[in-house]
């Protein structure tokens, strides 16, 4: 693209003037910077009382008896609800984007008869204020009998005792692809197999705010209005209504700012759905914002899983089959169910690769611990598993990984290609990602300054990876986005759009796009999300695509109202609609100086005067419109390559330098682009090296704060340099999404570098965290002397 | 237990209310005088995101009790920028340099560097990450907060 | 996440304090900066009915050089600690090892007394004060008294301060001639409590012979931890012929009791804490050397 920026930020391109493509300031941050955000924690209603529930201490039992008498004697509590108050109300449970007839585990808001997680919610206290609600929770007195608990999932399948009993099984679900005995044969002539069996450690989204909702519900009205922390605020509508069985007009969801979500505000957790349960009989607005140790406890768990990978080559390194068996622990509540997202593992290991031929099995078990939630990248273990096996069979080939990769990856004159398990690639450029990060790195130089190091007793390593994500999913409710337009009499612009701000900068693409496509000054242009009264249905921030849909959305949208106005100022200015421009906010007769008119004018005009619009053209300057996906998914790939020092003593690492190039189309705004890929690969750094949600073996939690759960700080992180490839997808612009991806890329890039580094001391890695001490365990005392 | 007492100024205004000692200043900021620009991300002095100003130093509002902030003069977000709406020079930095997504962090940073570059107006890139791994981000990564770091002590120091 | 509630109290005598000390008994607790109890309260891991605040009385204010030392009142908060020149001049060790307490916002408002009080063998301000036989100013409602550094640590976050009693100042004798002094850490993340740190400080004589060492061991027993055989073995030896390898085998040799919990094993913390020594005991070594260049 040949584009010059102008002053303001804008782009001159081909004479026309466009706003996507810059690094326009974003829209949200005025009122972030200055404290003056309005997230769920902020909503204060007359007569709110504050909700905190009592959670289970015990990781499986049976209540035997709650006597919250103690609790409701202190003066300022309000009422104490248990399952026998809540649970009967339940109408339905079921998410839009799963449907009504999957097998979802059996979810009772408040637990009944059994909790099966330390942190299971078993009585909601309202009160007057937090604090008050606190100390009364700490009287709510319950009798358990504690039951041992399935803690350790690799072991689940065989345990007697059962987190489910109705279930029948701790095995939720298994898929597979082609049976891996089919395989036997070219594994068994291959020149060089590779095999390993790779863990992951649980850990999660934390986003910085936790979940929390404020329910406010009037009986004379029948209307509940719900705030909340969400990524999917017409979802928790829906949920709602078919929770409560309230009409869903009667409903309406509110989220201005919510603190990050990442994947775990697209759905409604059993908490929430006590919320929703409360709101009828709290006679008064409930609010529950969740605090750090209930988000470490119960807001969910991911990336628990490990997996048997193998690999066959060719003499040259050419990928003959790849296999993968899956082993993913769900916890006690999945949200939703995880067979099927299971199943994405095993499609999606053979990657940006040739492979011809793969198997996969994924087994998903339940164990006593919080549930299996989404977290960016849901399925990232394929790559995480396949990377690090790579790099494993390049040293055991004594071949360079850099070089056992470009002899595999799919060049794009190969595309569009079906991988063996059925998913087809298209519009993707692994290769090309890989050899421009490779170059931004100058791997020769790095290689040679790593020998001098070695000399030198110090261990410096590079480790890389590549993946291919399908993003956008346009499937059920996935694969539509509206937008509402209304250029207001004055000529600004209000764009409605489901949305709402959870940190993917959404107010701000919207913005651009709208005043792209309508030829409007960028300031012209406002946004209203996050209220489901207004917006029409939209799915929310998941599987990165907001960006792309919505994309589509504006420019369906737009691009009526822009045919609206172009009518009305070619009649207005006696010229043929096509010599109309619309630029910022002005049309005008090509090559005709000093014939425009504006578009407030525009609007004046077919609000005020009807009667002299053109004819066929409606009064007014308002259009919805609703975008229907093109595939079922966008194809967005990226390479990462990371160097690192790691300290054979401490067994510290350092983190040195971190590229990604990535394909997402072309940027809507490459601030917003780098953004999300920063911010997914420091949570990818942070999953390889710091962070665990950790069990102790009678399934206690032992990182409930942010002591005990490390997440990566600025000086953990270094300076993450981009490149970025742009090929155009078959969507809306081209665009692709970007959200999760650094996250998938990220691990095996740090876990190959440090793998890299301490190659010199045979050192193979296959588990994570890499802890300092578990890095250290492999530099044996004798080596360092 | 026995309530007290507690006057002090936020953003230049005095405040005078009754509370329990167990009220911490972060909640006297947020309920007390509806100053909800200062976030609660753990409540346990880890996440940085309720940092406020307490006679000019940066402290983490949620280990102080509001009664111990007795006398003092606390500057939270919502004093930093001018009463026009205009952004502090460290405000316009984080905003040039994407230096904010979901933004819920974001007040503990304006807060910390706002004091950091008082105390050291020209840091080197190790005193500015070591200065910020107080303050917890979940979507930034923290690469747009550490340019806007430099960017606003460069702005600073052109003044 | 919201503490118990409790009473407040802000004496603003000493003598007040440990009255009202003696006389809540066990339902009281002295909060100074706050920066570790709070948290606690928060989390609703303890609770107290009584909380004496002693950031007020002005007796704990304030840092004096003293007998060639420099006394630090207890209520000094780790901020001014670190920037004070006058312990700079006398203690460099606790200057150096500031940076390392937290982040700098926990540093405007935790104490020295309160981080030395709360005695975790993990902080930095312990090992401080027993490496450099601190003493400590302690008041009850009877009187005075003075303890060492070693008298006053005696188990993981516990003192040999009774119940009624309160820490008024720390006083730490100065370091001269060709001193250096180095701090070395290694935690998980800058900031963190350290899995193994040393503290160093070394006095040479005018033929670089060692003439005083003293090391202060962070988070490798359940107190600060000095190995002073170790020390004794140094002493008198010219630097150069000594291998800072060897003075961390050396200082590791006599712990008894190493740490072993989800933050490294105690083998871990022992090789660990071996390096920090060495690394330690190097810089210390350079900067006792420039002294003497100087």
């Amino acid at each position: 693209m040949t584009a010059a920026a102008t002053g303001d930020g804008r782009v001159e391109a081909g004479g026309a003037t466009r706003y996507a493509g810059t690094r326009i300031g974003r829209v949200e941050d005025p009122r972030l910077l200055t404290g003056r955000g309005t997230y769920v924690d902020d909503i204060r209603l007359p007569g709110m009382l504050h909700a905190v529930f009592v959670r289970s201490p015990v990781a499986r039992g049976r209540i035997l008896g709650i006597d919250a008498s103690a609790a409701l004697a202190l003066p300022g509590v309000r009422h104490v609800f248990t399952a026998a108050d809540l649970n009967p109300d339940v109408r339905e449970q079921w998410h839009t984007s799963v449907g009504p007839k999957s097998p979802e585990t059996p979810r009772p808001p408040l637990a009944d008869t059994d909790v099966r997680f330390v942190g299971d919610p078993v009585a909601l206290v309202l009160a007057d204020d937090r604090y008050l609600a606190e100390d009364a929770a700490e009287l709510v007195e319950v009798d358990y009998e504690q039951l041992p608990a399935v803690v350790d999932y690799t072991r689940a399948a065989q345990a007697q005792e059962l987190v489910h009993e109705a279930h029948g099984s701790n095995v939720v679900g298994q898929l597979a692809g082609r049976p891996a005995a089919t395989l036997a044969d070219v594994f068994a002539g291959a020149a060089h197999v590779v095999t390993d069996t790779i863990h992951q450690q649980a850990h999660t989204a934390v986003p910085m705010e936790g979940r929390g909702m404020v329910v406010d519900y009037s009986a004379s009205t029948g209307e509940l209005t719900i705030h909340a922390a969400t990524q999917a605020p017409h979802e928790i509508r829906l949920f709602c209504s078919r929770l409560l069985g309230l009409p869903e007009h009667r409903i309406r969801v509110l989220m201005r700012d919510t603190g990050g979500g990442f994947g775990q505000k697209v759905m409604v957790q059993r908490d929430e759905m006590a919320l929703m349960l409360v709101a009828r009989r709290a006679g008064a607005p409930v609010k529950w914002v969740e605090d750090r140790r209930e988000n470490l406890l119960a807001a969910g768990m991911s990336r628990h899983e490990h997996a048997d990978v193998s690999m066959a080559f060719d003499p040259d390194g050419l990928i003959l089959a790849a296999s993968i068996d899956f082993v993913s622990d769900c916890g006690a509540y999945p949200t939703p169910w995880p067979v099927g997202t299971s199943a994405a593992v095993g499609m999606l290991f053979p990657g940006p690769y040739r492979v011809p031929a793969a198997s996969f099995t994924a087994t998903t078990v339940y164990t006593n611990t919080a549930g299996r939630v989404a977290y960016r990248g849901p399925w990232q273990f394929e790559t995480l598993a396949r990377e690090v096996l790579l790099d494993n069979a390049a040293r055991e080939m004594g071949m360079d990984p850099a070089e056992l990769r470009r002899r595999n990856l799919l060049r794009t004159d190969e595309l569009p290609f079906a991988n063996p398990n059925g998913m087809t690639y298209d519009r993707i450029t692994p290769l090309e990602t890989f050899e421009q990060a490779l170059e931004m790195l100058d791997y020769d130089a790095f290689r040679a300054e790593q020998a001098r190091a070695r000399e030198a007793g110090r261990y410096l390593g590079v480790g890389m990876s590549t993946y291919v994500e399908p993003s956008t999913p346009g499937y059920g409710s996935y694969a539509t986005e509206a937008a509402t337009i209304r250029i207001e009499p004055s000529g600004k612009v209000n764009v409605y759009i489901a949305g709402g701000s959870t940190g993917n900068s959404i107010e701000t693409t919207v913005v651009q796009l709208t005043a792209d496509v309508l030829g409007v000054a960028i300031e012209d242009v406002a946004t209203i999300q996050g209220d489901t009264a207004v917006t029409g249905f939209g799915a929310g921030t998941a599987g990165s695509r907001s960006g792309s849909m919505t994309a589509g959305a504006v420019r369906d949208t737009a691009t009526i109202l822009r045919e609206r106005m172009i009518a009305i100022a070619a009649h207005k200015l006696e010229a043929a609609p096509e010599d109309i421009e619309l630029v910022r906010s002005r049309a005008s007769v090509r090559g005709v100086p000093g014939a425009s008119v504006t578009v407030a004018e525009l609007a004046a005009t077919a609000y005020f005067d009807p009667y002299s619009l053109p004819p066929g053209v409606p009064a007014g300057l308002e259009a919805s419109a609703r975008y229907t996906a093109e595939t079922r998914s966008v194809w967005v790939n990226a390479a990462h390559v990371c160097t690192c020092e790691v300290d054979p003593v401490t067994g510290g690492v350092t983190l040195l330098r971190y590229i990604v190039s990535e394909d997402c189309g072309p940027m809507i705004n490459p601030s917003v682009v780098e953004g999300q890929i920063a911010g997914g690969t420091v949570q990818g750094i942070g999953g390889a090296l710091l962070e665990h949600l950790a069990y102790d073996e009678d399934g206690n939690p032992t990182a409930t704060t942010f002591v005990d759960y490390l997440l990566p700080t600025a000086t953990d992180v270094p300076v993450i340099e981009y490149g970025h490839i742009e090929t155009m997808s078959g969507g809306p612009g081209g665009y692709k999404g970007v959200g999760e991806g650094g996250a998938i890329g990220a691990p095996p890039a740090v876990v190959n570098a440090v793998a890299d580094a301490l190659a010199p001391f045979g050192a193979r890695i296959t588990r994570l965290p890499l802890t300092p001490e578990s890095l250290a365990a492999l530099v044996p005392p004798e080596a360092l002397r | 237990m026995s309530d007290v007492q507690v006057e002090l100024t936020v953003n230049g205004q005095a405040r005078t209310a009754t509370v329990q000692p167990r009220l911490t200043l972060a909640d006297f900021l947020r309920e007390e005088c509806r100053l909800t620009g200062t976030h609660l991300g753990c409540e346990h002095g880890v996440c940085g995101a309720c940092t406020v100003l307490v006679d000019g130093e940066a402290v983490r509002s949620c280990l102080v009790f509001a009664v111990q902030a007795a006398g003092s003069e606390v500057t939270t977000v919502e004093g930093l920028g001018g009463p026009d709406g205009e952004l502090s020079p460290v405000q316009a930095a984080l905003r040039d340099c994407h230096g904010l997504q979901c933004g819920f962090c974001t007040p503990g940073f304006v807060v910390s560097i706002t004091a950091f570059l008082r105390d050291n107006p020209r840091p080197t890139d190790q005193e500015t990450r070591e200065a910020l791994s107080g303050t917890l981000c979940r979507c930034t990564g923290y690469q747009g907060i550490l340019r806007a770091v430099q960017q606003a002590a460069g702005a600073e120091t052109a003044r | 996440m919201k503490p118990a509630a409790f009473d407040y109290h802000a004496p603003g005598t000493v003598e007040e304090a440990v009255a009202l000390l003696a006389e809540l008994g066990d339902d009281a607790k002295v909060l100074a900066g706050g920066q570790s109890l709070i948290p606690m309260l928060a989390l609703r891991l303890t609770a107290f009915d009584h909380l004496v605040d002693v950031c007020r009385i002005p007796e704990l204010q304030g840092v004096q050089q003293r007998d060639g030392g420099v006394r630090i009142g207890a209520a000094v908060r780790h901020a001014q600690v670190g920037t004070s020149p006058e312990v700079a001049a006398a203690a460099p060790l606790l200057t150096l090892a500031t940076p390392l307490v937290g982040h700098f916002q926990i540093r405007n408002r935790g104490t020295l007394g309160g981080a030395i009080a709360h005695a975790d063998p993990a902080a930095e301000y312990p090992a401080a004060a027993l490496a450099l036989d601190a003493t400590m100013d302690i008041a009850s409602p009877t009187g005075r008294r003075t303890l060492t550094a070693q008298e006053f640590f005696t188990d993981l976050w516990t003192t040999a301060m009774e119940p009624d009693e309160m820490l008024v100042g720390v006083t730490f004798p100065a370091w001269g001639g060709r001193s250096g002094f180095a701090v070395e850490e290694f935690a998980r993340r800058h900031g963190d409590y350290a899995i193994a740190g040393a503290e160093v400080a070394v006095e040479l004589d005018e033929t670089d012979r060692v003439r005083r060492c003293a090391i202060g061991l962070v988070a490798l027993g359940p107190t600060p931890e000095r190995p002073r055989e170790a020390e004794a073995e140094l002493v008198g030896r010219p630097v150069s012929e000594i291998d800072p390898a060897e003075v961390g085998r050396l200082a590791m040799a006599g712990l008894t009791a190493v740490t072993s919990d989800g933050n490294g094993s105690a083998d871990y913390r022992r090789r660990v804490g071996a390096a920090m020594v060495a690394r330690a005991w190097t810089r210390a070594v350079a900067d006792a050397s420039t002294e003497g260049a100087a």
